[in-house]
């Protein structure tokens, strides 16, 4: 032990007069061990962010829309040619479905909305049917969600986000106050509770009105998504194939034609998740792989010209009784030190990265105690790897011709 | 006896000419004897010391070191004797150049695994055994010639070795302090102490008490000193 601190503290001395040299030998080190450091934390904000997202979609929730995932340009422009979906595709499921335990459309829109003088611009107006706050949950904390009567009398009545109290009623009391939308007045009829925010995004920058007040002022040219949830989870994909039905009928389809409208559940989000995050962990164990081979190289170069540097020192060791395994642990501890730095210095690096991609992505850093560990025990492991050859170099030396060595 | 060696030969090949450094020596060291090991250079002084130092094996012959035979020992149980048995001391000092004085002399102590407690307390001991008491936290480069090899003798003293080996060890040092390491020689000799000195000045030979005189790899004469000087 006293040995392996003593070897610990000479490479560190070494380390520390070479600094420059240091760096270069250790940057195979640092960039495998930031790369697994800064991927991990961010696919682990991700797996936050996704996992949050799918909880406020619910298990037993899935959505209908004209476009569904959108992964590439082409499906696009494929999928601006569907039929758009209306307010009466959402009266025929919320009529037939048996296995729909409530049914609810939305149109949205980012327009400004202004108090006084107050302002808050780009907000997301959505225009909904009275069960959607109930499904997707927006939780209540003053007032209450547009009702069944404001929508059939389209009543300019406004649900409102945190984000709408904080810019046009700071310290004020907001229920009842009526606002402006896009030049119409609304009166404030309640508020969620602060939601806070994702991906950098805010998720309390909402206005729900009734579906029919905003087609009214906005038109209805918008395709709407319905938002359907199942009675329970294990119905969910007998409750799709009704809507998919309902759906196929109302548009015409005939029975080889595909769907012209998609069905996306918290599954899918899910699975196109982890299909991409399994791909850019792939990405990471390649970069990291080559990285640290390409250090343990180096490493293990430069312990060999160590071992030569210090041939007489191995044998003045061994005259005086050093057996080849103390020989072995000597040089074995000088490259675990080195690469145990590297691996450090390459976690702190893999942090900053992550924190600066982080804040130009607004992917939150998911910080993985698991990931530090491992990129100790990966860089520690690569040391000792490619530190064992040198070392047994080392330990094999003959004593006289290493003592005769100049 | 402490040291009986049997025909001791060595040979080395380089290339296809073979070079006999030792042809047949056969000695016989008693515990507590001062001995001295002559002859020019390349008679095989340095390979028989060595080879008595169990830092190298004989090509043919025997040698037993209290008893135990050490011709076919590996690597490690020689490492084991010489940290044991034998105390170094070489011409070029062949210290740690890194390492204080201390930590130099604590050194055999570490591969034995004594207790860092104890270890402290020995190498400090066998420091103020060669007067540098005072010198513990210097390295190599911060001592004189003649303090360097007193540093060497102190590391070799610390294990209590049956025997202490020296090879030329004032070849490096000017006549005066080459003097006063003699002089630390023949204390430890009075102190009890098996020692073996090779060397080719006949200054330095007397004060051993015996004289092996070696010529190509052979003993060519085995001299009693004692009451000579
Ligand atoms: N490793 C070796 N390889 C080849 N020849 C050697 C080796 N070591 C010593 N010799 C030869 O053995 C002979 C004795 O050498 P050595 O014991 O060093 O002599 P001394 O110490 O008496 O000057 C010399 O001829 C030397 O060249
Ligand atoms: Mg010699």
């Amino acid at each position: 032990m006293r040995q392996f601190f003593d070897s610990a503290i000479i490479a560190l001395g070494a380390l520390w007069a070479n600094k420059l040299r240091s760096i270069l030998t250790l940057i195979g080190m640092i960039i495998g061990v930031s790369t697994i450091i800064a991927i991990v934390s961010l696919i682990n904000g991700m797996n936050q962010y996704v996992a949050a997202e799918i909880q406020t979609l619910g298990a037993t929730t899935f959505t209908v829309d004209r476009e569904g995932i959108i992964t590439s340009e082409e499906e696009w422009w494929e999928s601006r040619k569907r039929k758009k979906l209306t307010v009466e595709d959402y009266q025929a499921i919320d009529e037939v479905c048996v296995g729909c335990e409530r049914v609810a459309a939305r149109s949205i829109t980012r327009r400004s909305a202004k108090y006084g003088n107050k302002y808050i611009d780009d907000v997301y107006i959505m225009g909904s049917t009275p069960e959607f706050p109930l499904i997707v949950d927006f939780e209540i904390e003053n007032g209450h969600y547009p009702t069944a009567a404001d929508y059939q009398h389209r009543r300019r009545v406004a649900f409102v986000g945190y984000d709408v109290i904080d810019n046009l009623f700071p310290g004020i009391l907001h229920i009842g106050k009526e606002i402006r939308i896009a030049g119409q007045k609304y009166t404030v009829i309640g508020n969620g509770v602060r939601r806070g925010s994702t991906l950098g995004q805010s998720k309390d920058n909402y206005i729900i009105i009734p579906l029919s007040t905003f087609e009214k002022q906005f038109g209805d040219r918008r395709s709407v998504d319905l938002f359907v949830k199942a009675h329970t989870y294990e119905t969910m994909d007998e409750t799709q194939d009704e809507v998919r039905m309902v759906m196929r009928a109302r548009h015409k389809l005939k029975y080889d034609d595909e769907d012209d409208f998609s069905i996306t559940t918290a599954a899918d989000i899910q699975n196109l998740w982890d299909n991409f995050s399994s791909g850019a962990f792939l990405v990471m164990i390649g970069i990291s792989s080559i990285s640290l081979i390409v250090g343990g190289i180096v490493i293990m170069n430069i312990m060999l010209v160590s071992v030569t540097e210090r041939t007489r020192e191995v044998g003045i060791r061994k005259a005086i009784g050093a057996r080849r395994m103390n020989i072995m642990w000597q040089f074995l501890a000088e490259s675990l030190t080195l690469s145990i730095v590297g691996g450090a210095i390459g976690i702190i690096t893999g942090f900053l990265i992550g924190m600066a991609l982080s804040h130009m992505s607004g992917i939150p850093l998911g910080v993985e105690v698991w990931s530090i560990i491992a990129g100790i025990l990966v860089a520690g492991g690569v040391g000792t790897v490619f530190g064992v050859y040198p070392a047994m170099k080392a330990a094999r030396l003959d004593p006289i011709e290493a003592l005769r060595y100049e | 006896m402490l040291i009986q060696t049997r025909e001791l030969w060595k040979t080395y090949t380089m290339g296809t000419e073979k070079v006999h450094a030792l042809r047949g020596v056969t000695i016989d060291i008693t515990k507590g004897e001062y001995v001295a090991i002559m002859g020019p250079s390349g008679s095989g002084k340095s390979t028989l010391m060595n080879m008595i130092g169990c830092l190298d094996t004989p090509s043919s012959g025997s040698y037993t070191l209290n008893d135990r035979s050490v011709a076919n020992m590996n690597d490690d149980e020689l490492a084991m004797i010489r940290n044991r048995e034998i105390g170094f001391v070489f011409q070029t000092f062949n210290l740690l150049p890194r390492a204080t004085a201390l930590h130099n002399v604590e050194l055999p102590l570490i591969y034995n695994g004594t207790p860092s407690e104890t270890r402290l307390d020995m190498a400090k001991r066998a420091l103020e055994m060669v007067d540098l008491g005072d010198r513990m936290g210097h390295r190599p480069n911060q001592l004189s010639g003649g303090q360097r090899q007193r540093v060497a003798v102190a590391r070799a003293l610390v294990n209590n070795p049956s025997l202490i080996l020296a090879d030329e060890p004032t070849g490096n040092l000017d006549s005066k302090t080459g003097v006063e390491i003699m002089g630390l020689f023949d204390r430890l000799h009075k102190a009890g102490n098996t020692i073996i000195l090779v060397t080719h000045e006949h200054d330095v030979a007397k004060y051993a008490d015996r004289i092996l005189h070696i010529h190509d790899g052979q003993v060519s004469r085995d001299e009693d000193v004692r009451n000579a000087a």
